[in-house]
């Protein structure tokens, strides 16, 4: 008997991805270039909220190689308000068109676009657009937004800016707090920040009128959501529309549902009966793109005097902006706000509230790296409350293997892992005993050293249809692949997937693979056309792998055992003699008797050579939906020495404990979660939308005053894994998309607190710059004299 | 359009090209969409993501900032020149190798970049490495994978020696 081949599960194989992107041979949206294709631009709403008076297209329209305007009145005519994907549960909908009517309420919102010969023309045709506006009172605070007096955005709908506000509790926690012998509590400010991918949006719109067929590229995760929503906004069936996402320079959850931009392009499109194409701009992105994260939370934890925590609330406010994007703002601060921990009593109260800003939408994370600031943050605070180590209050209270799976009380399901260990393994990966040891002035140049940790647990994937339908979403839990073998002897697999880096066509390459026992090679992947792919859910909440592979592993299974069947009759053997090798199925104890795949393939698709009871075709489609969301967990912490003087800080070193079940391809996992925290760290040391409150101007909007780390602002990272197979999921995988961006904030908060311990600092603001050190430093001297 | 275009002829990729540039186009949008080459991406348009580095006489250039009509007369070199045939060369291999890239939208900035490094014929240490490569911007690495590829490019002796 041949020795089985090494499971793929598990190999470091070279990316699929990998050789066209290198080549610059990769499709990105504005690399698709038609045939009679016109540009558009975009006019946008220059204040946070203005009246809209008489627009005046004249001159516009009359510059050479204009061909097409369309205002706020075409739009309502021709279209439906954007549909919401993700509707907020209890809250009203706020009908959102592609362009602004009589009123814009915020800067940046689409009130003109202009189609032209070029986009250099399209644009001077938008200085040529007069529009009245006339400012109107706003808001861009958060928390002021929610005053009484506060300018309320959507009158006609809202009585105030708060569209909505659910609870989720379990057991007393009031009573528990009110008994409790500690009680610590802050209020955090979490910072608004943007996804920021490389290559912003964009769309290629081209209406073939007599085929009556709408195809657009688009930089999108979920090419088949958008075929749904354009449907649900113009007057076209779904089946005439095919959405097409080649290469996506990055989306981070930004590039999730349809925008305004979208459905402009549509419509000129359809109306020239020619090919338009919008390409974002930098300076429009920073506007026009959800932005993210923007939260106050504010946290209460109750303790016994032995560090047992008793009770947690937090009341968060998270800021939508001005409107109900397509995912909307963030969710899962409530499903996670008791992180790691063995906590009955809690409750959570979740508040949206509307500012005269872009609208918010999705971000990696998604809520977890909000709330893991605040509950963290405070731990620490409670900790030196109680003058307890922060490590051994976490020991304390952190879940333990035999107290999972555990229901959370937002009624998450924590399923299996070992929390305890990866707080242990960041421990010691930083030395944490010999730097209590040795205490925090231990530079020569005085300054001060610190450790901080943050531990937390990310829920990815979704549990069920049937649980999203609960929360109000339209959407499904399930993916879908559709494997095709091919004369050559190779499958094809495809997949409404699309390809935005996070190596999606390597990992379905690899189950399939393994599971069918095929070469790696023989796998082609065809991702990201509506046209071309099973109908899916798309690539976000860290879901694709937990819920693919198990559609992969149904669809390989049947397409092997109808291969091998096949195989039988050729070798004159038994399916379960034979098995697939490399290209070739042999009988596995005569490895001498083989068969090319290429000939069996063959004859199954042509329907000759096989017998008279098979059916022609060798195909297999197959949906999977996942029965629970999977956790996963992990520990970072951080060493940072602080300059007393100045505030400035360096984070020496940052260390990453993990678990993301198994691991399907370890350089594909490490790379999501090495991107993942350096996105988190510049969200928690710079990075940050800042609106004028004044004038409601975004002040930050450019790549030159918006600093995304570059190669020198990112400290020495150390990844350290366990792999402990998730009971729930198939092949035991979890999610890792997302893990990175959750822990850095409050390990760094709490490395500096910890510096500063003695002199009293508490940070609770994001982003954590040096000029906010300084501030609370010397808040705190002014407060008190060192101990 | 006589006023708003200007005939220009550089070498692009080792080949002659003449055409007529609009004046007011940056030289990323001009090879991209006027000569079809949309290997080099573009990121913001104000030189600082580096998404659209190629070479110009040899120097990184961010070609955002530079006007189409400055390509007149210059020996320009972008991503598409790089692989031999059917053959990724060592940067692209070496790229390759580490995981250095994921969605793949910044990494002709940083091949271009890398290639203009190994031209200098200067020996870098790892530190080194690191501020040079500050002119191009990352969304989904983390930069680390980006160090380890075109430092082991640059160290190697010979292109083929890093296979």
């Amino acid at each position: 008997m041949s020795a089985p081949r090494q499971s793929l599960i598990g190999a470091a194989l070279p990316r699929k991805e990998d050789d066209r992107l290198l080549r610059g041979d990769g499709l990105f949206t504005d690399d698709v270039q038609l045939a009679h294709q016109l540009e558009m631009a975009v006019g946008r709403c220059p204040f946070p909220r203005a009246a809209i008076g008489a627009i005046d297209v004249a001159q516009a329209r009359a510059l050479a190689d204009v061909r097409h305007i369309l205002t706020g009145a075409d739009v309502r005519a021709a279209s439906e308000p954007l549909t919401v994907l993700r509707p907020v549960p209890g809250a009203p909908l706020l009908p959102y068109y592609a362009l602004a009517g009589e009123e814009a309420i915020h800067e940046g919102q689409p009130v003109v676009s202009v189609v032209a010969a070029s986009r250099a023309i399209a644009e001077d045709a938008l200085e040529l657009i007069d529009i009245d506006y006339e400012p109107l009172p706003h808001v861009t605070d958060t928390l002021g937004a929610l005053a009484d007096d506060a300018p309320v955005l959507h009158r006609e709908t809202l009585p105030s800016n708060l569209l909505t506000s659910n609870v989720d509790r379990a057991g007393e926690p009031e009573a528990r707090l009110a008994e409790a012998p500690v009680v610590v509590e802050g209020r955090f400010h979490v910072n608004r920040v943007s996804a920021l991918p490389m290559e912003a949006r964009g769309i290629v719109a081209h209406w073939r009128a007599g085929a009556r067929t709408l195809e657009v590229h688009a930089s999108t995760q979920t090419p088949h959501l958008i075929r749904q929503q354009l449907a649900e906004c113009l007057p076209l069936d779904e089946g005439c529309i095919r959405v097409i996402a080649s290469d996506v320079g990055g989306g981070f959850g930004m590039k999730l549902g349809l925008y305004p931009e979208d459905v402009l392009a549509v419509l000129h499109a359809m109306a020239l009966r020619r090919p338009v194409k919008w390409i974002e701009d930098r300076l429009e992105f920073f506007r026009a793109s959800t932005q993210a994260r923007e939260a106050v939370h504010e946290v209460r934890i109750g303790a016994e005097a032995d560090g047992r925590i008793v009770a947690i609330t937090n009341q968060y406010t998270t800021d939508l902006g001005a409107w109900n994007s397509t995912y909307g703002s963030a969710q899962l601060s409530s499903v996670v706000f008791t992180g790691p921990y063995k906590v009955a009593d809690a409750a959570v109260e979740r508040r949206v509230a509307l500012t005269n800003k872009t609208p918010i939408g999705a971000y990696r994370g998604y809520g977890q790296p909000e709330v893991n600031f605040a509950l963290e943050v405070l731990i620490d605070r409670l900790a030196r409350r109680l003058d307890v180590d922060p490590l051994e209050l976490r020991r304390t209270n952190m879940l333990r293997p035999e107290d999972l799976p555990w229901t959370t009380p937002s009624r998450a399901v924590y399923d299996n892992g070992d929390y305890l260990k990866t707080l242990q393994m960041a421990a010691d990966a930083v030395d944490y005993d010999a730097h209590r040891a040795v205490g925090r002035e231990c530079h020569d140049d005085g300054r001060l050293t610190g450790i901080g940790f943050a531990s937390f647990v990310e829920r990815t994937g979704y549990a069920s249809a049937r649980f999203l339908a609960g929360r109000g979403s339209r959407f499904g839990a399930h993916e879908s692949v559709v494997l095709r073998a091919n004369r050559s002897g190779g499958i094809d697999l495809y997949t409404g997937v699309s390809t935005f880096g996070q190596g999606s066509e390597t990992a379905f390459a690899q189950v399939c693979a393994e599971v069918f026992g095929i070469d790696y090679e023989a796998i082609t992947i065809h991702a990201g056309d509506s046209g071309a792919s099973p109908l899916n859910t798309g690539a976000f909440a860290s879901r694709t792998l937990i819920a693919a592979a198990g559609a992969i592993r149904e669809a390989a299974d049947a397409l092997r055992d109808k291969t091998l069947r096949i195989a039988a009759m050729v070798l004159q053997s038994t399916p379960d003699a034979l098995e697939v090798h490399g290209r070739a199925v042999r009988v596995a104890d005569e490895p001498g008797r083989t068969v090319s795949l290429a000939d069996i393939f063959t004859r199954a698709i042509i329907g000759q050579g096989i017998s008279e009871d098979e059916a022609p075709g060798l195909e297999a489609a197959a949906h999977f939906e996942p029965s629970h969301a999977s956790f996963s967990f992990g520990t970072a912490a951080a060493v940072v020495s602080v300059d007393l003087e100045s505030g400035e800080f360096d984070v020496e070193r940052f260390v990453m404990a993990h678990d993301c079940g198994v691991v399907v391809n370890p350089p594909l996992v490490e790379g999501q979660v090495r991107g993942g925290l350096v996105q988190g760290l510049g969200a928690a040391l710079a990075e940050e939308l800042r609106y004028d409150a004044s004038t409601g101007q975004l002040v930050s909007g450019s790549m030159l005053d918006y600093f995304a780390p570059t190669i020198m602002d990112v400290p020495p990272i150390d990844l350290l894994h366990t792999e402990i197979p998730s009971s729930i999921t198939p092949f035991g995988v979890r999610g890792v998309g997302e893990v990175g961006t959750i822990p850095p904030a409050a390990a760094i908060t709490n490395a500096v607190c910890d510096a500063l311990a003695d002199y009293g600092v508490e940070i609770s603001t994001l982003p954590l710059t040096p000029e906010r050190v300084w501030q609370a430093l010397s808040a705190a001297r002014n407060a008190r004299e060192p101990r | 359009m006589s006023g708003t275009e200007r005939a220009i002829a550089f070498r692009l990729n080792g080949e002659a090209v003449s055409a007529d540039a609009p004046v007011r186009m940056h030289a990323a949008d001009f090879l991209r969409h006027r000569l079809g080459w949309t290997g080099t991406h573009v990121g913001c348009e104000q030189g600082v993501c580096g998404m659209c580095t190629i070479l110009v006489d040899g120097a990184a250039i961010k070609s955002c900032l530079m006007l189409a009509v400055q390509l007149d007369g210059a020996e320009v070199t972008t991503v598409e020149a790089l692989a031999e045939g059917d053959r990724l060369n060592a940067a692209q291999e070496s790229f390759k190798r580490h995981h250095a890239l994921q969605c793949g939208y910044c990494t002709p900035g940083f091949l271009m970049l890398a290639e203009s490094l190994k031209a200098s014929g200067r020996t870098l240490s790892r530190a080194e490495v690191r501020e040079e490569l500050v002119g191009v911007l990352c969304r989904c690495t983390g930069y680390e994978n980006i160090l380890r590829a075109v430092e082991e490019y640059l160290n190697a002796d010979e292109p083929e020696a890093s296979r």
